[in-house]
């Protein structure tokens, strides 16, 4: 009797959290195919369109080129970010060198730095370079900001691999690159696939340094979201639609990449 | 030839001594066994052999040839893992050929050496699984498979029976046996299972504490063991060490008075075996005192006496019954053998040539 008590009271907290935390999204999903006039109301019964993704394509707002310049930087930081990060993670994880936890060290703590502490630097040292407004500006910036993290997230997926595997490809007669290409990195792939993923989203979702670095030709989409906010006010159902836009692809990666999640990573390597 | 020379070897992790300073040389065919407790280093020197631990001083020469500078890839060793380090992304069959592949065999001769080999390890049907679709017993034999597609100067293994129930371990034993005794290959086998060791090895290293402190054949590590480490560790059950005196030629413990030939001593250890212990009618034997526990083992009984401060076992019959706590008397079986340890440094005690003290029955 009281075990069924508590089970009800679980699930109503379970729902009404959830509930909190999915509102918002739910309201952005239906207020980006209502009319303008329906934007502000909350009933879930109104005439869909999809005006609203045509428009947010047309002049003057331009996604299009939004969407470009975000999966350009995105897209290289990642590719450039998640191999270097991998590199790092191995050596730390598996190299006894002196300074190796101070140094490990100092690349977490460039996490703890607040982002508007060093905008103002970055903005002063790219503008001196002639580099504000680009592409390479920002992904410079994001490689600074995801690599360190990233690199923290593989060691950790690294270090969870036994070594023993290596160990034995290493007496079987590989190198230690060889052991990297053929054991360590199909090993720790699902560890690196999720990395790849955090650092996407993180560099897709990146909002003050894309803020202040870009003006026109380099903006990415979080940037474009503000824009909708006019001296006409603030055109909701177009915001949603370009939030559609930016929330989807990360959603649909999740959904790609969900069954490396859950597929044991070391399985059957020991014992 | 592939004989294995560690002269001199040492190893450290800054101030503790994993391995003290000592030589070994492991002969060309010969199945050397490195036998001891947990942390007394011997996975120590076996990884110093495959090159995947540094030596902090000394040399290690495989076949003449000085090996500390080289990576283990460029050491020409095989090595089976105590976790087996499988490579669970691939097949069986990419398992059993990394080897070859990475040697630059051609592909149709490693199809061709896989088959022969998963044959003898009877592995051919699981070809196309993957480790961690396979039984404990399955992934050993795979273990062992990759190790014996080429044919390197040395084969290493490390504890590779120990995750293994105790009688796949025995039928392990057997095909490992057999095995070494089809490839003639030199073969450094680590474990601190004293059975394995007795079975399998040419020679026994016993190790204790980073030094080896007895290498021998498994009879006489088994006949004459160095000290009281080796006395205790090897055999099952273990052989009895009493505290006692020597006075009057006659080792004299409480309830215990042997017939000895040897000099007055004060602190010494008499070691001696249960098998070599039997049960006794007569009233003055040279064992007296009360049963403190039975246990059958099948074929034979174990039974342990108290008296006083000492403790003795020995192997009775299967058929042997008796209550606990009653008074019980053992003696000494004919040809029996009596060690004598000094107490202070527990070493093994000679007297004059003889290395065995046998006991002989008084009429």
């Amino acid at each position: 009797m009281i075990k069924r008590f508590y089970w009800c009271v679980e699930r109503a907290l379970l729902f009404m959290i959830s509930s909190i935390i999915l509102f918002p999204i739910l309201w952005m999903f239906l207020t980006a195919f209502k009319l303008p006039r329906d934007a502000y109301s909350i009933s879930i019964i109104f005439t869909p369109t999809l005006n609203n993704f045509l428009t947010v394509f047309a002049e003057p707002w331009n996604l299009g080129s939004m969407v470009m310049n975000s999966v350009i930087v995105a897209g290289t930081t990642v590719l450039i970010a998640v191999p270097c990060a991998s590199l790092a993670a191995y050596s730390f994880s598996r190299f006894r060198v002196r300074g190796r936890k101070f140094l490990f060290f100092l690349i977490l703590s460039t996490q703890f730095i607040p982002a508007v502490v060093i905008v103002l630097p970055f903005f002063l040292m790219f503008r001196d370079l002639g580099l504000l407004d680009t592409r390479f500006a920002l992904i410079i910036v994001n490689l600074a900001i995801v690599t360190p993290f990233v690199t923290w997230m593989i060691k950790g997926f690294i270090d969870a691999i036994p070594s023993d595997s290596e160990e034995a490809a290493m007496i079987d007669g590989a190198s230690r690159l060889r052991v990297i290409r053929d054991i360590v990195l199909p090993m720790a792939m699902p560890g690196i696939l999720t990395s790849s993923i955090f650092c996407f989203i993180l560099t897709w979702n990146e909002f003050l340094f894309a803020l202040i670095l870009t003006r026109r030709d380099a903006v990415t989409l979080p940037i474009g979201l503000v824009s909708f906010r006019t001296e006409h006010g603030d055109l909701w159902e177009l915001m949603s639609a370009a939030g559609v836009m930016i929330t989807v692809p990360i959603f649909i990666m999740a959904l790609l990449i969900q069954k490396h999640f859950t597929r044991g990573m070391t399985a059957g390597a020991v014992k | 030839m592939s004989e294995v020379q560690l002269v001199d070897i040492e190893k450290r992790y800054g101030t503790f001594i994993a391995v003290q300073k000592q030589s070994l040389t492991i002969h060309n065919g010969e199945f050397l066994v490195l036998l001891g407790p947990s942390g007394c280093g011997k996975t120590t020197i076996l990884r110093m052999i495959a090159g995947l631990e540094e030596i902090t001083s000394g040399d290690i020469l495989i076949a003449n040839d000085r090996v500390n500078d080289k990576p283990p890839k460029d050491r020409d060793i095989a090595m089976v893992f105590q976790n087996y380090g499988l490579y669970p992304h691939m097949t069986v069959q990419q398992n059993i050929t990394y080897p070859l592949k990475l040697s630059g065999v051609n592909r149709d001769a490693r199809d061709a050496r896989v088959k022969e080999i998963a044959n003898k390890v009877e592995l051919s049907p699981l070809l196309k699984r993957r480790p961690s679709e396979l039984s404990g017993g399955q992934r050993q034999r795979v273990a062992l498979a990759r190790a014996i597609v080429r044919t390197p100067k040395i084969f290493l293994m490390d504890e590779p029976l120990s995750n293994l129930d105790a009688k796949l371990r025995g039928t392990m034993r057997a095909e490992l046996k057999h095995l070494h005794h089809e490839l003639g290959a030199t073969t450094v086998y680590v474990t601190h299972d004293q059975m394995e060791a007795m079975t399998l090895a040419s020679r026994i290293a016993v190790m204790d504490e980073g030094r080896i402190v007895q290498l021998d054949t498994p009879k006489k590590i088994y006949s004459e063991p160095a000290n009281i480490f080796v006395a205790g560790f090897i055999g099952s059950p273990p052989m009895n060490l009493i505290e006692g005196k020597v006075s009057n030629g006659s080792f004299i413990a409480p309830g215990i008075k042997i017939p000895i030939s040897i000099g007055n001593q004060k602190n010494v250890i008499l070691g001696i075996r249960p098998e070599d212990i039997e049960l006794s009618d007569a009233s003055d034997s040279e064992i007296s005192g009360q049963i403190y526990a039975m246990e059958l083992t099948g074929d034979a009984t174990l039974i342990t006496l108290r008296n006083g401060t000492s403790s003795i076992c020995a192997r009775g019959p299967a058929d042997y019954e008796a209550q606990i706590n009653a008074a019980c008397q053992l003696t000494l079986r004919s040809g029996a053998r009596i060690h004598l340890f000094d107490k202070t440094t527990g070493q093994r005690l000679r007297y004059k040539s003889l290395t065995n003290l046998l006991y002989r029955k008084n009429k």
